[in-house]
C-alpha cells in the first residue's frame, strides 16, 4: 500500500552541497520527490570521510550518506549553456529549489531567483549560506568553524583555560538546513493560498545565534559577557557559579551528566543506602543539605564568612557525590537516578547510543540496503513520528547520475541520442 | 505599518502549553509568521525560565527574565492553573477553537489533565497535536526527566565535542533545545497543517527530542554501525583542512577561527601572513605534511595571530581569500558586528515591565511574506480578559469567581 505522505505532491531540486543537503533529505522523507543535481563526477562532499569499511570512493562516503537518503540523483554541468538550459527545463516542473552556492553565484550563472521565477511563478527558491544574501560579510568564506565562531556559539563552549572549540558534526550546516526546511514548509503553506512562490534567505550565522541561549540577553540587560565555564551542567545564574551535583562526572565505567539542585536530601539518603554518604547523615549537615538549592540565601551571604563556609560545605558535598558516582556503573546510576526523578544522563559514545535499550525498544534506527556495496546500513531514524502520514526512508542515497535516464529521457523527453551527446560533451 | 501581504499563518490559532526552550521556539516561529499563539501558564506550574537569569536589573518577578522573554516574543499569554477542573474546561474550550495544540512535558502531564491526543481529538477532530517529550511518548524511559544538556550527553554530542585529552563537557549550552528540536518540529507541524487544509485530517506529531537530536549527528551513527568505529572528540581538527582551529589574538580572551582546506587556500594564507620563512618549510608544503605537523603549525599560526586583533586577522584573511571568523561574544554580536547590524538581526521591543530590550529576530527570511518580531513576550496572564471573555465568551461573573479562587494566576 502506498502511504499517504505530507509532501507527496512536491518536487524538489537539490543543488546544495553538504552545507544544505540535509534540507531536502528532510523533505524527501516527508514524501517529496527530491532530485539531487550534482556536477558530473558527483558532489565534492562524496569525497569526505569516513568511508564504508574505510575504503575511499564517491559511492562510499558516510558523510554524504547521512545527508542524502531518499533522493534521486542526476548530474548536470551548470558551467555550460546547455546545462543551464536543462536546469531551466527542470525548474518548470519543480516546486522547490535548494542551493548553497556562495551568494550571487546562481545569479552569475543566469539562474537567480528573478530569472527562474519568470519560468515558474510558484517556485520556492531556498538559499542556505554562511552569512546570507546581503550585508557586508555576505561574500566571506564560511566553513562550519567560521560560522559557529561568528554566530557566538563557539565562545560559550569549552574550558576557560583552552581555545574555544567547535561542536561536533558541522552543526551550522544542520542549523541552516533546518531553518531552510522549516522556511520551505511555511512558503508551501502560503503558496497554496497565493499561488506564488518566493525566495528564502537563510544565514547560518543568524541560525547559530539562536543557540547562544541567554548570552545575548546577559549583555543586553546586564552588560555581562557570558563565557565558557568549563563544566558540563547549566550553571546557576548562567555565569558559571559552581554548585554541587551539576557537572559531568567520572563514574565506574564512563561519564555521566548530573543536574541536581533541590534534590540533595534524597540523594544523600540514596548514597547512605549504598553506605557511601560518609559524614553527610550527621546532624550538623542536615540544615545545609535542605537548603543547598537556595540561591537567594547563597547570594545574600556574599562577602561574609558564612558564604565561605557554605562554599566549603558545597565542595565537600560534591566530593562525596563524586566518590559515590566513581564507585558505581553508569547504567545503574542512570536507572536508579531517573527512577527518583533526578536529572541525569550517560555521556554516551556512539556505541552506547546505538545500543541504548530505549531507542531500540522504539525501533529507532532504520536499516537501508546498499546492494552495490553488499551491505545493509543502520542509519539514525525519524526526527518525528506522525500518526497519519509517517516519516519514511525511500532508499539509499543516489549513485552519481543514477537517475539521468529516468529524469532526462522519461520525464523531460530528451532522446537517447541527445542524452548521449550531452554525456559526451561533459554536460551530464 | 500596513502589511502588503497576508501572512502565512493569519487565522491560525495555537494552544501553546510549551515551556523552557525546545517547545517555545517553534511557537515563536509560528507567531513571527502571523499565527495567534496563546501560551498557557500558571504560577503553580511556572515556566522556570521566567525566573532564571538574566533578569532586568533592579526588578524582580516573573515578567523580567530575559531568557523567557526572548523565547516568547509575538505570543499572547493566559494564566490558568490546570489543577482546577474548571481550568481544564477552559482549556478544552480554547482547544475547540484552535488549530494546533503543542506541549513539551513529560507524557503523564497532559494525560493527567485529560488531554491526551485521543481526548483532544474528541474536542476538535481535525486538531494537529504536537507532543515533544524528551524521550518520546512510549518506551521504557518515557517518564525520564531532563533538559537539553542531558540530551546532549545522551546522544553523543557531549562525548564527540571537545578535546581528546580532556573530560567531555559539551557545547556550553542546551544545544538540542535551540537547533534540531524546534526546527524539526516547525517543519513537521507546518507540513501537517498544509495536509490538513488539503484533506481535512488532523494528526498527532510525536517529536521525541532524543530522537530528533540523534538525527543530526552526521556520520557518527553510520561510522559505528558500518565500520564499528567509535568516533571520539577531535577538538577543532578535521581531516580535510589544516590549519583549522581557533587562534589567540590581541586582547583578553580574543580568538579567531581560521580554516585552510586546499593548496590554493594555503598559498593565499601564506601570502596574507607575508610568506614568513616557516611557511616555506618542506614539512608544510603538502596537506599531508600540514596534517602530520599540525601541532607545530598551530603554534606558528598562533604566534602570528597573537600580534593582531581578532577583527584584523579575520579581515586580512577574508580579503586574502582565506576562511576566518572572530569567535564572537554576545557583545560583539549585539553591538559591534556590522553584518548582523546591516541585516537587522536583533530588534528592540518595549515591554511593560522589562522595558526596551533586545530580541532575536526572524531567521527564516521570506522575500514576499516576511515575518516579523513585532510584539514582546506576554506578561503572565496578560491576555486573560481578551482570551477568556472576548474569545471564549466566558461570562464576567465566572471570570470574577475564577479570580477569587486563584485559578487565573
Amino acid at each position: 500500500m502506498v502511504q499517504e505522505t505530507l509532501l507527496g505532491d512536491i518536487r524538489v531540486l537539490d543543488l546544495a552541497d553538504d552545507v544544505g543537503a540535509y534540507t531536502s533529505q528532510l523533505l524527501a522523507e516527508l514524501g517529496a520527490d527530491v532530485i539531487k543535481v550534482e556536477p558530473p563526477g558527483g558532489d565534492p562532499s562524496r569525497g569526505m570521510g569516513p568511508f564504508v569499511h574505510d575504503i575511499p570512493g564517491p559511492e562510499r562516503s558516510l558523510h554524504f550518506f547521512a545527508l542524502n537518503r531518499s533522493k534521486r540523483g542526476i548530474t548536470l554541468n551548470l558551467d555550460t549553456a546547455d546545462g543551464r538550459a536543462l536546469l531551466k527545463r527542470l525548474v518548470e516542473g519543480a516546486d522547490v529549489l535548494v542551493e548553497s552556492f556562495p551568494p550571487g553565484h546562481m545569479a552569475k550563472m543566469g539562474l537567480g531567483y528573478d530569472v527562474l521565477k519568470e519560468i515558474n511563478q510558484g517556485l520556492i527558491f531556498c538559499s542556505v549560506s554562511g552569512f546570507g544574501q546581503s550585508g557586508p560579510f555576505r561574500d566571506f568564506k564560511a566553513p562550519d568553524i567560521v560560522v559557529v565562531a561568528m554566530g557566538g556559539l563557539m565562545y560559550l563552549g569549552g574550558f576557560p583555560d583552552a581555545a574555544p572549540y567547535r561542536t561536533y558534526g558541522y552543526q551550522s550546516h544542520y542549523m541552516g538546513s533546518l531553518h531552510g526546511a522549516a522556511g520551505i514548509s511555511i512558503a508551501l503553506f502560503e503558496r497554496d493560498v497565493s499561488g506564488e512562490g518566493q525566495a528564502i534567505d537563510i544565514s547560518r550565522q543568524e541560525c547559530t545565534t539562536i543557540a547562544m541561549e541567554t548570552a545575548m540577553q546577559f549583555y543586553d540587560l546586564r552588560k555581562e559577557i557570558r563565557k565558557r565555564w568549563g563544566f558540563g551542567g547549566t550553571p546557576v545564574g548562567g555565569l558559571g557559579i559552581r554548585v554541587p551535583g551539576r557537572d559531568v562526572y567520572q563514574c565506574k565505567d564512563g561519564y555521566m551528566l548530573w543536574l541536581l539542585l533541590i534534590d540533595w536530601e534524597n540523594v544523600v539518603k540514596w548514597m547512605d543506602s549504598k553506605g557511601m554518604a560518609e559524614d553527610l547523615m550527621n546532624e550538623e549537615w542536615q540544615d545545609f543539605i535542605k537548603s543547598v538549592g537556595d540561591r537567594t540565601a547563597m547570594m545574600s551571604l556574599i562577602g561574609t564568612d558564612a558564604f565561605l563556609e557554605r562554599m566549603m560545605r558545597m565542595e565537600h558535598l560534591d566530593q562525596v557525590f563524586k566518590r559515590f558516582l566513581a564507585a558505581h556503573p553508569v547504567a545503574e546510576l542512570y536507572e536508579e537516578g531517573q527512577r527518583q526523578h533526578f536529572i541525569c544522563a550517560p555521556v554516551s559514545d556512539p556505541s552506547g547510543l546505538v545500543n541504548d535499550p530505549h531507542l531500540n525498544d522504539r525501533d529507532y534506527f532504520v536499516e537501508v540496503d546498499h546492494p552495490e556495496l553488499g551491505v545493509t546500513m543502520k542509519y539514525a531514524g525519524p526526527p518525528y513520528r506522525l500518526s497519519e502520514t509517517p516519516w519514511q526512508v525511500k532508499g539509499r542515497p543516489p549513485l552519481v547520475g543514477e537517475h539521468n535516464l529516468d529524469v532526462y529521457h522519461k520525464e523531460l523527453g530528451l532522446s537517447r541520442q541527445e542524452l548521449e551527446l550531452l554525456t559526451s560533451r561533459g554536460i551530464i | 505599518m500596513e502589511r502588503k501581504t497576508r501572512l502565512p499563518f493569519e487565522g491560525i490559532r495555537v494552544c501553546d502549553f510549551t515551556w523552557y526552550a525546545a517547545g517555545t521556539i517553534p511557537t515563536r516561529v509560528l507567531a513571527e509568521f502571523g499565527a495567534e499563539v496563546i501560551k498557557i501558564e500558571s504560577v503553580a506550574h511556572i515556566d522556570a525560565l521566567r525566573l532564571a537569569a538574566p533578569t532586568v536589573p533592579d526588578k524582580s518577578g516573573v515578567n523580567v527574565g530575559g531568557w523567557a522573554n526572548n523565547l516568547n516574543s509575538g505570543k499572547k499569554g493566559i494564566a490558568l492553573n490546570m489543577n482546577f477542573a474548571e481550568a481544564r474546561e477552559v482549556a478544552r474550550r480554547l482547544i475547540k477553537v484552535s488549530d494546533i495544540v503543542i506541549e513539551n512535558f513529560v507524557p503523564h502531564v497532559m494525560e493527567d489533565w485529560g488531554l491526551s491526543y485521543e481526548e483532544v481529538a474528541t474536542i476538535k477532530p481535525d486538531i494537529i497535536m504536537v507532543r515533544m517529550p524528551m524521550w518520546g511518548l512510549w518506551g521504557p524511559h518515557r517518564d525520564y526527566v531532563g533538559f537539553g544538556v542531558a540530551l546532549q550527553s545522551l546522544t553523543g554530542f557531549t562525548y564527540l565535542s571537545g578535546y581528546p585529552d580532556r573530560i567531555p563537557i559539551g557545547t556550553g549550552v542546551n544545544y538540542p533545545d535551540y537547533a534540531p528540536n524546534p526546527y524539526h518540529t516547525v517543519l513537521a507541524l507546518v507540513s501537517a497543517l498544509r495536509h490538513r487544509r488539503k484533506t481535512g485530517k488532523g494528526q498527532l506529531i510525536e517529536v521525541s527530542q532524543y530522537e530528533s537530536t540523534v538525527a543530526t549527528l552526521d556520520s557518527a551513527v553510520l561510522d559505528y554501525t558500518v565500520n564499528g568505529r567509535v568516533q571520539t572528540r577531535q577538538g577543532n581538527r578535521v581531516p580535510h583542512a589544516a590549519p583549522h582551529s581557533t587562534y589567540p589574538c590581541k586582547g583578553d580572551d580574543r580568538w579567531c577561527a581560521i580554516a585552510v582546506a586546499s593548496d590554493g587556500e594555503w598559498q593565499a594564507f601564506c601570502n596574507v601572513i607575508g610568506n614568513l620563512p616557516w611557511t616555506r618549510e618542506e614539512r608544510f608544503a603538502t596537506h599531508l605534511g600540514r596534517k602530520a605537523n599540525e601541532e607545530e603549525l598551530d603554534r606558528l599560526v598562533a604566534e602570528w595571530t597573537a600580534e593582531r586583533t581578532a577583527e584584523e586577522v579575520m579581515m586580512l584573511m577574508q580579503m586574502g581569500g582565506v576562511a576566518a571568523g572572530v569567535v564572537q561574544t554576545s557583545e560583539d554580536l549585539l553591538v559591534h558586528d556590522p553584518h548582523i547590524k546591516a541585516r537587522e538581526h536583533y530588534v528592540r521591543l518595549d515591554h511593560a515591565e522589562a522595558g526596551r530590550t533586545a530580541y532575536d529576530s526572524v531567521t527564516i527570511k521570506l522575500s514576499r511574506t516576511p515575518g516579523s518580531t513585532h510584539r514582546p513576550a506576554p506578561m503572565l496572564g496578560e491576555h486573560n480578559d481578551e482570551i477568556l471573555r472576548d474569545l471564549l465568551g466566558i461570562p464576567e461573573e465566572d471570570i470574577d469567581r475564577y479570580i477569587l479562587e486563584h485559578m487565573l494566576e
